[in-house]
């Protein structure tokens, strides 16, 4: 007898023996997997083919060996590399902002108790549910009656917002009027933000432990001092959380950046518009289109891997 | 140093438009470097009362003074006392080190060095010097209760306030940290207001007690006062374990009486009780004699209901044939039985009398019997 039929007796189980639920459990969890991932892996082979290859192939195939190409890549890096760029300094800065203002926001709302705050939390809820397009008027209207350009003038004389880039050699944003639209995108954003981030901070803020923020106070710290030394190193795992869901949504947004950026694109376009420039005129030119995608959403990728752990904590609760 | 002194202090909480007391005209004066321990059941108003003097909840009337300073409208922060919750409440992502720097940092202006010294010190009193560099989440209960009090004491404050710091610790660790935490006090000296709903934990561990009921105080006095001459029936059920017997008993002339039994007065007791109709007759289990026969005054024959042994001593509950029980103890050597016929004897000077009305007492047991051994409340 072999050692496999040995243990099998043991275990009293046949290893020749095939479960059919299993098969098909199995089967079916294949199935979903390729389901899921075909799109993504078309496009993926669809971006490292030449347009003749992916005229004669079906765009799952990859590509022959004459038919590949990095081209599209090298299209799409061209092509998004300011707007990635314009997308970088709009996404971190709101991102940033409305976590930090939310957390300030719910503090305040939770931790503390003053009159009327019942009141004050339900303005946040409610802001929530505002639709992006109800605002899309007032909005367009705000920003064409606030000139962000002048009034930031000073600032950006000292050219704030030069940045050294390896490929593209100095940047110099604050040179560009484009900028402040980029500015005003970033408030609206910002403040866009701060109620759905109010209410994840708040709702994490209402488990900590009101001993412990009472022990800070006996302790001698004010308030600001027990929300620096206590409430903020505690709320790692809800920021992670806040600063993942804000940085895709900014991202990714389209909607207020054809409405705030004027005539919609120029040099302030963000990746979202500047994706619209691959698509090639009368003949679509599919490959540098999906190499466009790939190089748009790979912030957002990043993103989740860097904070991805402290996500799940932050979502499962976990302090 | 100073007295803390709480001076007709009250609270209320508004409750849906309906005023909720809390706290009901408080009035003592701790004594400078005394334990007081607050002790009362659930909801009398005690941990509230310890909260008024951290600051962390406001008076509603009244005044609570340090000394000749009035503390009761400053910010806790600048009340110079440490408190000890009931969870701990230490700061989970900081060292153990950090849990006790941090009210030195935040209330001194201290050098990095000299805060380091004193925590090391203090560390090393508690016993936990080797702790120092470990989160709260790696402690055990008992280890994380020392933090707790390292961090109140590391601060050297004028008052220590404890909300039931023992409560979570297993019996054991908790009589061994009781003991632990009264010498502490004492070497230490600071006043001390300590919150807890253990009568043992009141008993054993204050110079004087406090008893709390529906936010109203009872009595302050020391352990052995309240148990011997409690204030009123209330005290005298509270403090005790078994607590005390009581029987409602009508007054007719020198005798008392109720369903089962009857009980006769000295001339002395019927004068306490001369002003009543209803009395409660109290007695002590310890107090309850069982004896072999009927014949002497006050013993009334009872059935043994349950024996609950507890080694030292039994537990025995009695019956008087109907549903009226009473609890005596006896020594744990002494065999009785479930179903036994015994004879109890209720000695008259050990009987406590109390209004069945308003529950005060008008006779304490008589002390003279006894050898009274009581030390000098600690100033």
């Amino acid at each position: 007898m072999s050692v496999r039929d040995d243990i099998a007796d043991q275990l009293g189980v046949d290893f020749d023996a095939v479960d059919p639920i299993r098969v098909v459990l199995y089967g079916t969890l294949v199935g979903l997997v390729a389901f899921y991932l075909s799109p993504l892996e078309s496009g993926l082979m669809t971006a490292l083919k030449t347009e003749a290859e992916f005229a004669t192939s079906p765009p799952f195939v990859p590509p022959t060996a004459d038919g590949f190409t990095l081209e599209p890549f090298s299209v799409a890096i061209d092509t998004l590399a300011s707007a990635i760029l314009n997308s970088i300094m709009l996404a971190v800065p709101a991102t940033i902002l409305s976590a930090l203002l939310g957390s300030f926001a719910a503090y305040g709302l939770t931790n503390f108790e003053w009159r009327g705050q019942l009141g004050v939390v339900t303005l946040f809820i409610a802001g929530i549910f505002i639709p992006y397009q109800a605002v899309l008027i007032p909005l367009s209207r705000l920003w064409a009656i606030v000139d962000t350009q002048e009034l930031l003038a000073p600032v950006l004389d000292i050219t704030l917002f030069s940045v050294q880039v390896p490929v593209l050699g100095t940047v110099e944003l604050a040179t560009h009027p484009h900028y402040a639209s980029i500015i005003n995108l970033i408030i609206t954003h910002a403040a866009y933000g701060i109620p759905i981030t109010t209410l994840l901070f708040r709702s994490y803020y209402k488990k900590l432990s009101t001993e412990m923020l009472e022990a800070a106070r006996l302790d001698g710290a004010s308030a600001f001092t027990v929300y620096r030394r206590i409430v903020l190193p505690l709320s790692t795992p809800m920021f992670a959380v806040t600063l993942i869901y804000q940085f895709t949504q900014i991202w990714n947004d389209l909607l207020f950046a054809l409405v705030i950026i004027p005539s919609g694109s120029g040099p302030a376009a963000v990746a979202t518009i500047a994706l619209n420039e691959l698509t090639g005129g009368i003949i679509q030119t599919f490959n540098t289109q999906m190499a466009g995608a790939f190089v748009a959403a790979l912030p957002t990728l990043l993103v989740y891997i860097l904070f991805g752990d402290k996500f799940a904590k932050g979502v499962a609760g976990e302090a | 140093m100073a007295d803390l002194t709480l001076d007709h202090v009250s609270k209320f909480f508004d409750d849906d438009g309906s005023k909720v007391v809390a706290v009901d005209d408080a009035s003592v004066t701790i004594e400078d470097g005394e334990f007081l321990v607050l002790v009362g059941p659930s909801g009398c108003g005690k941990s509230t009362t310890l909260r008024m003097i951290a600051g962390l909840e406001t008076v509603s009337e009244g005044q609570i003074r340090l000394g000749d300073d009035r503390m009761d409208n400053k910010p806790p922060r600048d009340r110079d006392i440490a408190m000890v919750f009931q969870s701990y409440a230490l700061y989970p992502h900081m060292s153990v080190r950090g849990n006790m720097r941090f009210g030195l940092e935040e209330s001194t202006d201290m050098a990095d060095a000299e805060i380091d010294s004193l925590v090391e010190e203090t560390a090393e009193m508690l016993g936990i010097d080797d702790l120092l560099g470990r989160k709260p989440g790696e402690l055990s209960g008992g280890q994380q209760q020392r933090v707790a009090l390292g961090r109140a004491i590391v601060r050297d404050p004028e008052v220590f306030l404890m909300d039931e710091p023992l409560s979570n610790l297993d019996a054991k660790l908790r009589s061994q940290m009781r003991t632990e935490l009264q010498r502490l006090q004492e070497d230490l000296g600071v006043t001390t207001v300590y919150v807890t709903h253990d009568q043992t934990e009141a008993m054993t561990m204050g110079d004087r007690i406090a008893i709390l009921n529906d936010g109203e105080l009872q009595q302050v006095a020391t352990p052995l006062e309240a148990y011997h001459r409690p204030a009123n029936r209330f005290v005298a059920g509270f403090i005790g374990e078994p607590s005390m017997n009581f029987f409602q008993m009508e007054v007719h002339g020198d005798t008392l009486a109720d369903d089962s039994f009857t009980y006769s007065l000295s001339p002395e007791s019927e004068d306490a009780v001369s002003g009543s109709d209803h009395v409660t007759l109290g007695i002590r289990p310890e107090d309850v004699e069982l004896v072999a026969d009927g014949s002497a005054d006050h013993t009334y024959e009872t059935t043994v209901d349950v024996v609950e042994p507890m080694g030292n001593e039994n537990a025995v509950y009695l019956d008087f044939g109907d549903e009226s029980r009473f609890v005596a103890t006896v020594g744990g050597m002494r065999r009785v039985e479930a179903g036994e016929t015994v004879y109890a004897h209720i000695p008259e000077d050990a009987v406590h009398l109390f209004d069945a009305s308003s529950g005060d007492a008008l006779k304490n047991r008589s002390l003279e019997s006894v050898e009274l051994a009581e030390p000098e409340p600690q100033a």
